[in-house]
């Protein structure tokens, strides 16, 4: 709460750009696996 | 409490971009984006309705009178596409746009401009899918589930492929920009677990949302390479299985069912606490069973298969994680229901769709269960009772939490208060006539009724005629609501208060009404006692 507005918005920025990396690359993937599932089984 | 921040920017109604262009086209603004997805999802279920009405016109009497039967297939496909990804998803992510950031204490969405791409490559899907009705081979018929080699046919397919990836893109954009939020842009003190249901709902369905839609990205593109480019993933005739893209429709398919209705739980338990004046009963037990249900939505798409030929272990098996389901819901609903146990209840327009939720979902929920029992299913599998199950659950689920959550914030968009009265006319009309419209179906479906037949025995035709009553009235008043925003927006007098409802609490209701362009630029200093759920006990 005693943190400055500057302070939090670097802190934002960084966890929002972990985020995304994170959860693009698992959407990423899932895509792949699915085509690789397909790929497998047909 | 969170008045420091918020006031420093009271005056601020007109912060918005005055050329219409740059405001509604180029926004990054989470309230108008929220709007945007709001209105474009109203246009779509209209749309959509429209699609419905032509088949309810069609099973008003047995016999072909208006459409061809291949037009009708294509009306029940797109009825359910445009209905699902163009009016129910974009509603919730509409009053996730407009309602996380103001709930958590956040200045915006984490990435503004992504959620500007999200939305507007919407309307760029849906013309694309509604184009097809246009095109001389016509659009989709196949159904919405898109089974090979059924949904091959046709010339349609590329459109109704680039369409749902679209959708889906949008769809996992939205995802990681709600997540990105939630979990990097809560204002301080502002705990995971002092959250409110709504955002706890919509943080689950967005990982729901990257685990699935990329799963439906893989299957349409393994159908767009069927169709055009020489494989045979679905083609038994050249090694493939068209089982197997049903395994993979439905590992989407039965979590986006989730998809669709975890927000209205979210909805409904922001809107029952309020009207009922207690807190919510068991919020970390609804937290959980919202996550519960969440996982169980993995491990039951099978379920869809029953008849297909699943070994017996398979069917038992999900059966029974099927049936499992019941738990957390049941857990939701006793939740709901001992909230407003002792409560001091008014009976408000909000209010009054989240009791029809919670009774008309449970409807929908039971025939669930009934489905879910393997053997029973065999009779019960391809009927209107399957359809008549299914519209419960969205319809008065999904639909009347999206117009429940309409009704409870619209006062806090526009700054001026509904009528009241148009809007309970709104209600009852729309309860009387969703159950007009769709519980006779469970029957036609039990005497032996297929779905997706524009044509049908003569025995069903009294049902029948009943059914298609209820559907074009319930459309009809669905035009209640379209008067009801449009007085609220542009002609009430009648100014909303800050707290608009007496017994609301959150962040949302500490900004003015209407919510100014900009809010919590600075994060307010919170205070648990303005929270709904401020002082929750390990």
């Amino acid at each position: 709460m005693n943190q400055s507005k500057a302070t939090i918005e670097e802190v934002r920025k960084k966890g929002v750009r972990r985020t995304v990396t994170v959860f693009g690359a698992i959407a990423i993937g899932i895509f792949l696996l699915s085509l690789l599932q397909g790929l497998k089984y047909s | 409490m969170a008045h420091d921040a918020t006031h420093d920017h009271h005056d601020d109604h007109h912060g918005a971009p005055s050329n219409f262009f740059v405001r509604w086209c180029m926004s990054t603004n989470h309230k108008d984006i929220g709007t945007l997805y709001l209105v474009f999802s109203l246009l779509m279920f209209f749309i959509g309705g429209s699609f419905a009405m032509v088949i309810r016109a069609e099973l008003f009497k047995p016999g072909l009178q208006l459409v061809q039967p291949y037009f009708f297939n294509e009306m029940t496909t797109m009825h359910a596409l445009v209905m699902i990804f163009g009016a129910v998803m974009p509603a919730f992510v509409g009053l996730g746009n407009w309602m996380i950031p103001l709930m958590i204490g956040a200045p915006d969405m984490a990435l503004p401009r992504m959620n500007n791409l999200s939305f507007w490559i919407l309307p760029f899907a849906f013309a694309l899918l509604l184009s097809t009705l246009f095109l001389p081979g016509g659009g989709p018929a196949g159904g919405w589930t898109m089974y090979p080699p059924l949904s091959l046919q046709g010339d349609s397919v590329a459109y109704l492929v680039f369409a749902v990836h679209l959708m889906g893109i949008s769809s996992i954009m939205g995802a990681i920009n709600i997540i990105a939020t939630i979990l990097n842009m809560r204002a301080p003190g502002m705990d995971l677990l002092k959250m409110p249901v709504f955002v706890w709902s919509w943080l689950i369905t967005a990982f729901l949302l990257i685990a699935v839609m990329p799963v439906l990205a893989g299957a349409v593109t393994m159908l767009l390479t069927d169709k055009y480019f020489g494989t045979s993933f679905f083609n038994a005739a050249g090694g493939g299985d068209p089982v197997l893209f049903q395994h993979i429709f439905w590992f989407f398919g039965h979590p986006e069912v989730y998809i669709m209705i975890l927000p209205a739980f979210g909805l409904v338990s922001e809107i029952i606490p309020t009207f009922a004046r207690k807190p919510i009963f068991g919020y970390k037990a609804m937290v959980f069973a919202i996550a519960s249900i969440a996982f169980l939505s993995f491990i039951v798409w099978a379920h869809h298969m029953f008849a297909v030929g699943l070994p017996l272990g398979g069917e038992i098996f999900f059966m029974y994680a099927t049936m499992l389901i019941a738990v957390p819901t049941g857990v939701k609903v006793f939740n709901w229901v001992s909230t407003m146990w002792g409560g001091s209840m008014t009976f408000e327009t909000p209010m009054l769709f989240a009791i029809a939720f919670v009774i008309l979902f449970t409807i929908g929920g039971f025939s669930g269960l009934m489905l879910a029992l393997a053997p029973a299913d065999f009779q019960y599998h391809d009927s209107y009772f399957v359809v008549a199950h299914f519209h419960y659950v969205l319809v008065t689920g999904a639909i009347f939490a999206i117009i429940a959550g309409t009704y409870y914030w619209l006062p806090k968009w526009t700054g001026h208060m509904y009528s009241e009265f148009w809007g309970k006319m709104h209600f009852w009309n729309s309860v009387v006539w969703v159950n007009v419209l769709f519980f006779p179906q469970h029957f036609l479906g039990l005497a032996g009724m297929p779905r997706r037949i524009p044509d049908y025995n003569v025995a069903f035709a009294n049902f029948n005629m009943i059914s298609s009553i209820g559907g074009f009235l319930f459309g009809a008043s669905q035009l209640i609501f379209v008067g009801v925003i449009i007085h609220a927006v542009w002609f009430s007098k009648k100014k909303a208060l800050d707290r608009v409802w007496e017994g609301a609490k959150g962040l949302e209701w500490t900004v003015p009404s209407p919510a100014p362009f900009h809010t919590f630029e600075l994060p307010p200093v919170i205070h648990d006692e303005e929270l709904a759920h401020g002082h929750v006990e390990d």
